[in-house]
């Protein structure tokens, strides 16, 4: 049979196959969870994800932008897979979840660090689960232990720490994956627009103030960087990416992207943090001593 | 050459092919009355040693100093019959040949009065000519002694193995990344069941290893130049981003690849990793990145570790050879039906071609030798084979492909050495052609194995959209009834093509394709291995659809077709080049340059101030620069333009009204007027044809000449456009000369309808006899008064144009090499 190609489309999913005789690809992008930030377009090594900007309707509120996936560049590495800070894309061959390219530890896996310390649960707090805006954290009754179950969707949480700062008893810690910084110079911001808003996964991270402008509070922002795909306004909204939170991993294509999503000197910082850590390892096993 | 022409005029009877229509008597006698003929006779085969024999003879006794053998097409014996007379002591270039065979009394069957009045018109025309004829020697040539191979199939291979045991140096260009062919994605081969990679692996290996052959593997040939015996071709190495040298071919590097892609080599029903070979015994085994799927994560580069084979900063390399000869063995590639096929094949899982369903049946495919089907991975119960998908079919090509019986065959008894009475197998087939040795007895054994033929072709296939199942749809012709049979799994006998770059190495080597697009040969039966260009054989698939042990032969025929040029220090190359009169050329006093910038080869050396000059050894004889010359200054050596006048006068003699004056190329129109006359096409017996090398050579004022004589119409005819010529681009010389041509003869009051241009190829004997027919009917509609009016109202313009046209006999000028 000949190998055949195509995509298909529904309100919820957009699924890319490649079928051949005995062995068979797919690749889903889950719609509900994917924002539109464009992390797996900028990564794609085939250059194979393309995003739409959503279309200005007067006096609504503005949809994210819309990813598409190429079907005949796709190549089912993996890459976006792994790289989604929100778990929205699923790979499959022969109709088994995997990742090629962490396998062969090409690609390093980005870390979602939740650790939620049960113990300090009273049974009937609901604030994490209540504050989550993408409803990952589930939280059930333990009757056995007399305590709470705190499960979190761990693959697709893009880690922005809302949990960890409501919790009033100090019981959950995170760890951001992707580190950064972000601006609005308040004299570009056309004032009276609110596409950044509208379209942040995050409540409360970019806010119109009284002087109708828009105005950022920094803690909670993943660094997705879909507000600067929609701002109108050239330069009014700075974002850049410095470092990810990843797995080790010695791998050309990984410095490739690291620079694509962060810049040059990001991923030279990180070059260089992982010689000293290779240098503090040579000197200790020579010495046979701790380094300080 | 002041010695006064002595003609020999030689009719031959050639049995009854020419005396069955035209009457050779009288023909001898009319000879005989001809000026310059002191000697004519008859024989019945003239080619054979007694015919050869009486011509040696008769130029002894009665000192021919010119010969002309009136029989066959010259592109059949001239060179017999050159051989012949040489023999006799007489220079090869003072024979002619008057071609009263395919042009005359096989085309003319019906009408043998009009075809012996043409038949005597024909002698005249060449009696003509040979009174103008003059001694030419052959131009020698060095040979380089290495040979080049294009393509590394099972053919290529013998040819490169041949040649390289003789002891000349091989190049073995091959486009993949390993030579091998179609052979070496076969699991078996029939009718012996051997297990094809096993007998090919050893000769792939002993090409590798023979000192006198170069594997050149994924490179593209870029372009060939030269001649026989000195031809400078330019190949283009891929980069495989590998270091040649030091890959060893352990395959560590694609254990540690995370990227698979879809593997051509296995139909792309499997995958292979971005570095990778595309199968495990390729030669050479060295690995290659495809760079269009590498991430770059530099893993493999790490596996290689130490001998650090990997280089990513490889660019493509050109490289230059010259060789003496060049083998063609380009293979061919398989039909995969289109978009909306009636047999379901790329819209029903389970329906696939044979060369799938031999990847499946090996061990080393992508299923691991199980054949299971697309839509479940189920081992299938029922198998039905369908014979000649895209062969015999006028929809699509209607030549047969000459192997497919034979391994539906094979495919069936592996099936059912595989599976035994767990599958039924079924085969829908028109006719059954096992016709070599040991191959109507392997069809006896399916047979015995208890397989089903069915005598239908199947007029469409319905897929059970639950099951996937297959219902094949087909008339049982021995029953003579309808059938439907559902099966599981249906394997299609596709055609064999021509490859899909066939067209550009055609271009390339400047060979002609026939109409199914395989490259043509010089002659189907006696010179199948030969193409029309010296030095360039073909061998192989490429030539047509066959078999394994057919291809082998014909690579060492091929071989042995090579080493007569390669084992010569020097080979002879034919005079008949253009030369350049240096008192005439009007470069010397004002810039001209027209010929050189017409030459198709670049043949011509201009230099301002001084007369133009040919290099002999680069002028491939088409005369292009001859009509285009606006001083008349150049000659073609044995197509003078006092040569071609002569005939033009001798065919408009009597009743000239009525004639079609021919200016046919001698490697397509006049070889396609060969071909209707061969297969016997009738047309009327008013063409009288002048052959000259190509449609390039056909001056303004051989078709002027032509009206001032009478001529009823006048037809040139030349090589299809846009790449067919054989001199490259003569035909759009032509064009552009003959379009400008058209609208003064039309302001002349010439009626257009007759004065034409028609491309004609050497397989197009229908198209010609057509043509013929056609102008002979507008010749008659027009009318012989109204012809003879136009005529002479035109005849004094002509008179005054062609009066500045004194053409001389011009003295035999030093060809300088």
């Amino acid at each position: 049979m000949p190998m055949k190609i195509f995509k298909t489309e529904t309100e919820d999913k957009l699924t890319i196959n490649r079928i051949m005789h005995a062995r068979s690809y797919s690749l889903l992008l889950d719609r509900k969870r994917c924002i539109g930030c464009d992390i797996c377009n900028i990564v794609c090594p085939r250059e194979a994800i393309d995003i739409e900007k959503p279309a200005k309707i007067e006096g609504e509120k503005l949809t994210p932008p819309r990813i598409n996936v190429d079907e005949n560049k796709c190549q089912f590495c993996g890459i976006c897979n792994t790289i989604c800070p929100f778990g929205a894309l699923a790979l499959e061959i022969n109709d088994e979840r995997t990742i090629p390219v962490l396998r062969t530890e090409s690609f390093p896996q980005i870390i979602h660090e939740i650790e939620v310390d049960t113990s300090k649960c009273p049974t009937d707090c609901r604030e994490c689960e209540e504050i989550c805006p993408f409803d990952l954290i589930k939280i059930s009754v333990d009757e056995e232990k007399n305590g709470v179950n705190v499960d979190v969707e761990t693959d697709h949480c893009p880690c922005c720490r809302l949990c960890e700062v409501k919790c009033p008893h100090d019981a959950i810690h995170t760890r951001k994956i992707i580190f950064g910084s972000i601006a609005i110079k308040s004299e570009k911001c056309p004032g009276g627009c609110s596409d950044c808003v509208d379209v942040c996964p995050i409540p409360g991270v970019l806010y119109l103030s009284a002087d109708g402008k828009v105005h950022v509070n920094e803690f909670p922002c993943i660094y997705c960087g879909v507000c600067k795909i929609v701002c109108p306004a050239e330069g009014a909204l700075e974002m850049q990416r410095t470092s990810v939170h990843h797995t080790p991993v010695h791998s050309g294509a990984w410095n490739k992207a690291l620079e694509k999503l962060c810049s040059t000197e990001g991923m030279a910082k990180e070059l260089r943090s992982r010689l000293i850590v290779k240098a503090q390892e040579s000197v200790r096993r020579r010495l046979g001593k701790e380094v300080p | 050459m002041a010695e006064e022409p002595r003609i020999g005029v030689f009719v031959c009877h050639c049995g009854l092919n020419i005396a069955g229509v035209i009457d050779i008597e009288a023909l001898t006698e009319y000879a005989k009355t001809l000026p310059n003929v002191v000697y004519a006779v008859h024989n019945r085969y003239t080619c054979s040693d007694p015919g050869q024999e009486e011509i040696r003879k008769g130029i002894d006794e009665h000192g021919l100093n010119r010969v002309i053998v009136a029989a066959c097409s010259p592109r059949m014996h001239e060179f017999t019959f050159r051989r012949c007379v040489s023999e006799a002591g007489l220079n090869p270039f003072l024979f002619e040949m008057a071609n009263i065979r395919e042009l005359c009394s096989w085309c003319h069957p019906s009408n043998p009065e009009e075809a012996t009045e043409k038949a005597k018109e024909i002698v005249k025309m060449a009696v003509a000519k040979a009174r103008l004829l003059q001694p030419l020697m052959p131009i020698q040539v060095p040979v380089t002694d290495k040979a080049l191979v294009l393509g590394g199939g099972i053919a290529g291979m013998n040819a490169a193995l041949e040649m390289a045991e003789m002891g000349f140096k091989v190049y073995l260009v091959e486009k993949k990344e390993s030579i091998g062919g179609h052979m070496a994605q076969l699991d078996k081969t029939f009718p012996t069941l051997d297990c094809s990679i096993c007998i090919e692996g050893p000769k792939m290996v002993d090409v590798s290893r023979h000192p006198n052959v170069e594997i050149i593997s994924f490179a593209d040939l870029l372009s060939v130049e030269g001649y026989v015996g000195n031809f400078r071709v330019k190949v283009r190495k891929n980069p495989r981003y590998i270091i040649d040298d030091n890959c060893t071919g352990c395959g560590e590097c694609k254990d540690v690849c995370p990227i698979e892609y879809p593997n051509e080599w296995d139909m792309n029903m499997g995958v292979r990793r971005t570095i990778s070979v595309p199968f495990d015994q390729a030669v050479p085994l060295i690995y290659r990145i495809n760079m269009d799927y590498c991430i770059e994560c530099y893993k493999c580069v790490d596996a290689c570790g130490d001998r650090q084979a990997i280089d990513f900063s490889q660019e493509p390399e050109e490289i230059e050879l010259e060789v003496g000869t060049i083998v063609a063995a380009t293979g061919y590639d398989i039909y995969l039906p289109p978009e909306g096929n009636l047999y379901g094949y790329g819209k029903y899982s389970n329906v696939i071609t044979s060369l799938e369903f031999e990847r499946l049946i090996l061990a080393a495919g992508p299923t691991g030798g199980h054949v299971i089907r697309a839509s479940d991975g189920n081992r299938p119960r029922t198998v039905a084979l369908i014979q000649c998908v895209g062969s015999r079919d006028l929809n699509i090509h209607e030549y047969c492909s000459g192997f497919c019986c034979m391994y539906t065959l094979k495919h069936t008894i592996q099936l059912k050495e595989h599976y035994g009475d767990d599958v039924e197998v079924y085969v829908f087939y028109i006719d059954m052609r096992s016709n070599f040795k040991g191959y109507e007895e392997f069809y006896q054994r399916a047979l015995e194995m208890g397989v089903n033929f069915i005598r239908g072709r199947v007029s469409e296939i319905i897929e059970d959209p639950k099951t996937e199942n297959l219902v094949i749809r087909a008339e049982d012709t021995l029953l003579g009834e309808p059938i439907e049979v559902e099966v599981e799994l249906a394997v299609l006998a596709t055609a064999a093509v021509s490859s899909e770059d066939a067209g550009e190495v055609a271009k390339i080597l400047n060979i002609t394709r026939g109409t199914d697009g395989f490259f043509m040969e010089s002659h189907p039966k006696l010179k199948p291995i030969d193409t029309p260009v010296d030095g360039i054989f073909i061998a192989g698939a490429c030539q047509g659809p066959k078999d394994i042990p057919y291809s082998v032969s014909q690579g060492a025929g091929a071989a042995a077709r090579a080493a007569t040029i390669l084992s010569k220090p020097s080979w002879e190359i034919e005079p008949i080049v253009s030369v350049i009169d240096p008192d005439k050329c009007r470069n010397v006093k004002a810039k001209c340059g027209i010929c050189a910038s017409k030459c198709p080869y670049g043949a011509i050396r201009v230099e301002p101030g001084k007369p133009a000059e040919v290099i002999a050894a680069t002028c491939h004889g088409c005369g292009t620069c001859v009509a285009e010359c606006p001083s008349d200054a150049i000659t073609q050596m044995h197509f003078t333009d006092a040569q071609i006048f002569a005939q033009i006068d001798a065919a408009l003699g009597e009743s000239a009204e009525k004639k079609i004056l021919g200016f046919l190329c001698n490697w397509c129109s006049y070889a396609g007027a060969d071909l209707a006359g061969t297969s016997r096409f009738e047309y009327p017996p008013t063409l009288r044809a002048i052959r000259v090398m190509c449609s390039g050579r056909v001056d303004r004022d051989f078709v002027l000449e032509a009206f001032r004589r009478g001529a009823g119409m006048v037809l040139v005819g030349a090589c299809h456009l846009p790449y067919d010529c054989h001199y490259i681009s003569g035909n759009w010389r032509m064009k552009e000369r003959m379009e400008a041509l058209a609208k003064v003869l039309e302001k002349l009051g010439i009626s257009p309808e007759r004065f034409r241009v028609e491309y004609v190829s050497a397989a197009e004997g229908v198209k010609f006899a057509s043509v013929i027919k056609e102008m002979s009917e507008e010749m008659k509609e027009l009318g012989r008064e109204r012809i003879i009016a136009e005529n002479e109202k035109v005849k004094p313009y002509l008179d005054r144009m062609m009066a500045r046209k004194r053409p001389k006999q011009v003295a035999v000028a030093q060809i300088r090499t």
